[in-house]
């Protein structure tokens, strides 16, 4: 691997462990796949790049996370006060955004950020060398891990992965689990959003179809994460999340390095996710299997 | 303190499998009382305890506590009042959760709604207090993720949780009935002794006919959506299992 896919490697992998911190949050704490993502990840995107088109990368990013804070929202009010399930409900928002995102986008289906000031040309001019991104990344996460760190162990933190876990003992201990649901998705897709914006930035364009297989992605970093740190608290778990975004992304890299098609990139990433949700229930079978071939074995 | 006043409730209404499952049920309880509630299965207890506590609305009739019409109020905002315990252990608490941190959602009834402040010390320490009340070495597992502990344990914190802030009433739902006898025993035991020492109005369900007779103050007994025995003082005093078990049908 050369340095240049090393060094891209880091950087996908830590712009995407901020989309693994969002769906962590639905998925594993929460309890739900929760598919507005490849909406919110292109909404934050969209907002993204149009504001840094017109010179404001910052601005860009606050309203991102405002708009991927709302299309959470949405989600979680359709699950919770009109009534759809919450798969359903992910996919309604997922495709209403995407009418939404071209709109945004002023009707065009790309927007090229080439040339344009972004926070990573600021972040060019604070750190010389080739590692100026992954310092301007490495800040936000930790900002972010931070805040999410401290928010989980607070009392409407606790209620909400309280509520993922026993929502009925949470109604009966007085928490509106409405409320809750709510509170949790909007910052999910917020944070998914943040991780679209950066992307937009990151990589000068958005594209109203960067959003696709964003869900599954995100899912194989959390599995490949929770297989490395086990048994974990909240710190841990948001920990794994980004090590299993990295590890994620030296796998693409060292599979981009053979000649093997970058086209079936995504089929790697379902197969992942996959394997490691099957793995369980694959294994108390075989766990079976070889219990009756013993007693087979001894009968005869 | 709790008043039922002609409930009604027809489950599958309009349809062949209609079936009423509360006949204008009357019943008032008052502050202090500890009632147990025998009948057979399907007599309609666990959907007395469902309309109370809010998880089904009633088709007519009212519900009052403390003066307060609960009739409608959503199960969230009526859970500050009504304490409640499960059959099954899993219900009660988040297995996902630490003993501790189970114990500070339930906790946070007394406290304001969806604060950002983290537990205090003096909160943890007044949790860990209660829970040594039982005497059962818990306090030490604080940071053990409920999931791990015995049915027993779950359901002996389960009662601290839903005693941990006073409630109103307490709604024991066949509460040891999933669990061996000797951890049974004991959870009765600590039941007994919370619901006394806190002067809890207490409604408890129970198969258990001998339990229902020892504990607590009156007995009703359901059958068919209608209580059709509710005695109390020397009547229930001479009352004997024998009587009590010819009267199922
Ligand atoms: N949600 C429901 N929908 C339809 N029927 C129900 C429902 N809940 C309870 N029932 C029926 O109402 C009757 C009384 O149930 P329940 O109150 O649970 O009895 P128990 O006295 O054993 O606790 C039973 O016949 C039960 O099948
Ligand atoms: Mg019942």
């Amino acid at each position: 691997m050369s340095l240049t896919s090393f060094i891209g490697a880091i950087e996908l992998g830590l712009v995407y462990s901020l989309l693994a911190f969002g769906t962590y949050i639905s998925f594993k704490i929460l309890n739900v796949a929760d598919l507005t993502v490849d909406g919110s990840f292109v909404l934050g995107a969209a907002a993204s790049a149009v504001f840094t088109f017109s010179g404001n990368p910052v601005l860009g990013l606050i309203v991102a996370i405002a708009a991927g804070a709302l299309a959470g929202t949405i989600t979680a009010v359709l699950q919770t006060k009109m009534g759809i399930q919450p798969i359903l409900s992910g996919i309604l928002t997922m495709t209403g955004l995407y009418s939404v995102n071209l709109t945004v986008m002023g009707g065009k289906a790309n927007i090229p950020l080439l040339n344009k000031t972004s926070i990573f040309t600021y972040a060019e001019q604070l750190f010389p060398g080739r590692g100026y991104k992954i310092a301007a990344l490495f800040i936000i996460i930790a900002f972010v891990f931070a805040i999410l760190n401290w928010f989980f162990r607070t009392q409407l933190g606790l209620s909400i992965r309280a509520t993922g876990d026993n929502e009925e003992m949470c109604k009966a201990s007085s928490i509106d689990t409405d409320f809750i649901k709510i509170v949790g998705f909007s910052l999910s897709n917020a944070i998914v959003a943040l991780s679209g914006a950066l992307v937009a930035q990151m990589q000068q364009s958005a594209d109203v179809n960067m959003g696709a297989g964003m869900v599954v992605i995100s899912f194989a970093s959390i599995i490949i994460g929770s297989t490395i740190i086990k048994n974990k608290n909240i710190t841990l778990g948001l920990l794994s999340v980004i090590i299993g975004s990295l590890i994620y992304r030296f796998i693409i890299a060292l599979i981009l390095t053979t000649n093997f098609p970058p086209s079936y990139l995504k089929l790697i990433s379902s197969l992942i996710v996959i394997t490691a949700l099957s793995f369980p229930n694959i294994k108390k079978k075989m766990d079976v299997r070889k219990l009756e071939r013993r007693r087979l074995h001894a009968k005869n | 303190m709790l008043r039922i006043e002609s409930v009604h409730k027809v489950f599958n209404k309009n349809t062949p499998d209609e079936f009423i499952a509360l006949k204008s049920l009357n019943l008032s309880v008052s502050e202090g009382e500890f009632v147990t509630v025998i009948g057979g299965n399907g007599a309609g207890k666990s959907t007395v305890f469902n309309i109370i506590s809010g998880s089904i609305l009633c088709d007519s009739g009212v519900v009052e506590l403390d003066g307060t019409d609960i009739t409608y109020m959503p199960v969230y905002k009526r859970a500050s009042y009504v304490g409640r315990i499960f059959q099954d252990p899993m219900k009660g608490t988040a297995p996902s959760l630490t003993v501790g941190e189970n114990l500070i959602i339930a906790y946070m009834k007394s406290m304001k709604k969806n604060n950002l402040s983290i537990p205090s010390s003096k909160e943890k320490n007044y949790i860990k207090e209660r829970l040594a009340d039982l005497k059962l070495g818990l306090e030490d597992r604080l940071n053990t993720k409920i999931g791990l502990l015995s049915g027993g344990q779950r359901q002996a914190v389960a009662l601290v949780m839903a005693t941990l802030v006073k409630p109103k009433l307490l709604l024991l739902d066949e509460h040891t009935a999933a669990l061996d006898p000797v951890s049974a025993e004991a959870v009765m035991e600590l039941t007994e002794k919370i619901v006394t020492e806190n002067n809890i109005t207490t409604l408890m369900i129970t198969h258990n006919i001998t339990s229902a007779l020892d504990y607590g103050s009156r007995t009703i007994m359901m059958d068919l959506g209608e209580i059709i025995i509710d005695v109390c003082g020397e009547e229930r005093k001479k009352l004997t299992v024998q009587e009590l078990v010819s009267q199922y049908k």
